[in-house]
């Protein structure tokens, strides 16, 4: 009998597309809210992003509450209980996230608290805690590589404790997430290429680790499609409206894929990486990528030869020996980030980065070993297999 | 005809076998702690007093394993002596036997959503190694290859042997003093 299992789950309405921002009033009055509270950062408002959403919701007869715009990169408990005594006083009765993984994550938590009552954020934390659906939750993503906006994970800093603490939970699924060209059309090119990294990474990795499946493959191989035909056209042309919708929905969909299928190695040094160096996740995950497809290639052969496909195209894949397709793969990612050297200087090396030190390494090992992400690996990997993945990525 | 009346006792054998293999590994996880020392270095990163359990939802079999200090374990049976810091814990006891009766890998098991886990998933990921370690000491080789993601390629069979024999002499004697003193 076939030992294949899986499970696949993703409830998110996905509204993506030109005047998607419009749709916000109705989608919330479907759900039966009328006082959202909008949640942000800084950098969205002084970008400008804030203005087509409230526009939208201005002239579809939807007032916003108030908004909070003081997300920092890294939120933390007390950010969380301030937003909720806001969320409170002004008896909202609904959230709109607006911006990157840490506005939303932050949403996320304000929910928790929001919904199931209290200041208390670390009793909600770890797996399978909430048992009951939240208030009316929507995203708006400012950036294409996360895929928060379909993940139902969310980490939150606890200061006074020093800890991270990790929320999971289906109950933290937005409701909605609004995909529309105009949130990503001035991310700078740097920021467009480590964001568009990351997707590819999600997409890559839910395609070739452990709890791989046929749906998740399905949104997996698309997202990679979008990514290949799509990112060097926005690095030359940033204002093409089109590309960038392509690239938003391929970090959906690549969200979509590795929260129903995980991720390995890539991520597992990435987060240590983040952690010890602090250099942004987009980063970590283009800088780390080829050398983990290398290091896993013996198990992945197959799954990597047939991503050729996605990644470099019907021509290339045709003309490829099938025994050299895992490696045509490694190299297509090997030229598109070659390419986006030359477009916005994105490292390729950790030396390149100018903020690792090797002595640092054995400690992101070390710290590596410990991440969740490291489970679904199709590898065993000791601590001599990750320092000599660090070794190839120093350059 | 005959296949339903032997249903439930094919369940109860299953039961029995989670029971047993739980109790083994149990008191084999406090047997490595004696013997091996990468075990012992992967354990003394666990904080002392810590109480690992592994359990099968809802009240199924259970094995509970405290760090007493210095990478070593004690084997508490199934009773904690107080809230467990770390509970693996199958959603069925069909999974349980799955894993331990060595069709599906651990690792696989968590891929395909059969476990759950309650506590810091960095010791969770310890824990893992180490019973990762276990295995592929005490079992046959084409066994273990089964159960573990890669079996350790420098582990070589003298060292297996070895350290097999000592382990199982070890769970051996914990059984034979549990059986006396019960």
């Amino acid at each position: 009998m076939s030992q294949r299992y899986y499970e696949f789950f993703c409830p998110v309405k996905v509204i993506a597309g030109k005047a998607a921002l419009e749709h916000i009033p109705y989608e919330l009055s479907g759900l039966g809210a009328g006082r959202p509270l909008l949640i942000t950062d800084k950098g969205v408002r002084a970008a400008g992003l804030l203005e087509p959403v409230l526009e939208a919701c201005e002239e579809g007869g939807q007032e916003i509450v108030t908004i909070y715009d003081d997300v920092p990169p890294d939120s933390s408990t007390h950010v969380v209980k301030d937003i909720a005594g806001i969320y409170r006083s002004e008896q909202c009765d609904s959230i709109i996230a607006v911006g990157g993984g840490s506005a939303i994550d932050t949403a996320k938590a304000v929910n928790i608290l929001v919904s199931e009552g209290g200041d208390d954020l670390s009793a909600y934390a770890g797996a399978g805690v909430l048992t009951n659906p939240l208030k009316p939750f929507f995203v708006v993503p400012t950036t294409a590589g996360t895929g928060s906006e379909v993940t139902s994970v969310a980490v939150i800093a606890d200061t006074e404790k020093s800890v991270k603490l990790p929320f999971t939970s289906s109950f933290l699924l937005p409701d909605a997430a609004i995909i529309d060209p105009r949130m990503t059309l001035t991310l700078p090119p740097h920021i467009t290429a480590a964001t568009g990294m990351d997707a590819l990474t999600h997409a890559t990795e839910a395609f070739t680790c452990m709890a791989k499946n046929p749906l998740s493959d399905a949104y997996a191989t698309a997202a990679v499609k979008k990514i290949s035909n799509n990112l060097l056209k926005v690095m030359d042309n940033p204002k093409n409206a089109d590309s960038r919708l392509e690239l938003a929905e391929a970090s959906t969909m690549a969200g979509i894929a590795f929260s129903n299928s995980m991720v390995g190695l890539v991520h597992a040094l990435g987060h240590a990486t983040g952690a010890i160096c602090h250099l942004p996740h987009g980063l970590c995950m283009s800088l780390y990528l080829p050398y983990v497809l290398e290091y896993n290639l013996e198990t992945i052969r197959e799954p990597l030869g047939e991503l050729l496909l996605y990644m470099a195209g019907p021509d290339v894949y045709a003309t490829t020996p099938a025994n050299r397709r895992a490696e045509e793969c490694i190299s297509a990612i090997r030229k598109l980030r070659d390419a986006l050297y030359q477009h916005c200087k994105l490292p390729r090396t950790l030396q390149e980065t100018g903020n690792v030190e090797q002595d640092q390494l054995d400690r992101i090992a070390r710290v590596a070993l410990d991440d969740g992400s490291i489970m679904f690996n199709p590898r065993e990997v000791t601590l001599d297999d990750a320092l000599a993945v660090l070794k190839r990525a120093w350059g | 005809m005959l296949a339903k009346p032997l249903r439930p006792m094919a369940l109860q054998a299953r039961r029995l076998y989670v029971e047993l293999m739980f109790q083994v590994m149990g008191r084999a996880l406090q047997g490595i702690s004696e013997v091996d020392q990468v075990a012992r270095d992967e354990a003394r990163e666990l904080p002392e007093g810590f109480l690992f359990e592994m359990m099968v939802r809802p009240r199924g079999p259970s094995l509970v394993v405290e760090h007493t200090g210095e990478g070593r374990f004690h084997y508490h049976g199934d009773n904690p002596p107080r809230p467990v810091d770390l509970s693996i814990q199958f959603k069925h006891i069909a999974h349980a036997f799955l894993v331990v009766s060595f069709q599906e890998k651990t690792s696989v098991a968590f891929a395909h959503d059969r476990m759950l886990v309650d506590g810091d998933i960095g010791y969770a990921l310890r824990m893992t190694r180490i019973l990762n370690r276990l295995e592929a000491f005490i079992l046959p080789k084409l066994v273990a290859s089964r159960a573990v993601k890669e079996y350790p390629a420098n582990l070589k069979l003298p060292q297996k042997v070895l350290s097999a024999a000592r382990i199982y002499l070890k769970v051996a004697t914990q059984f034979f003093d549990t059986a006396r003193a019960s």
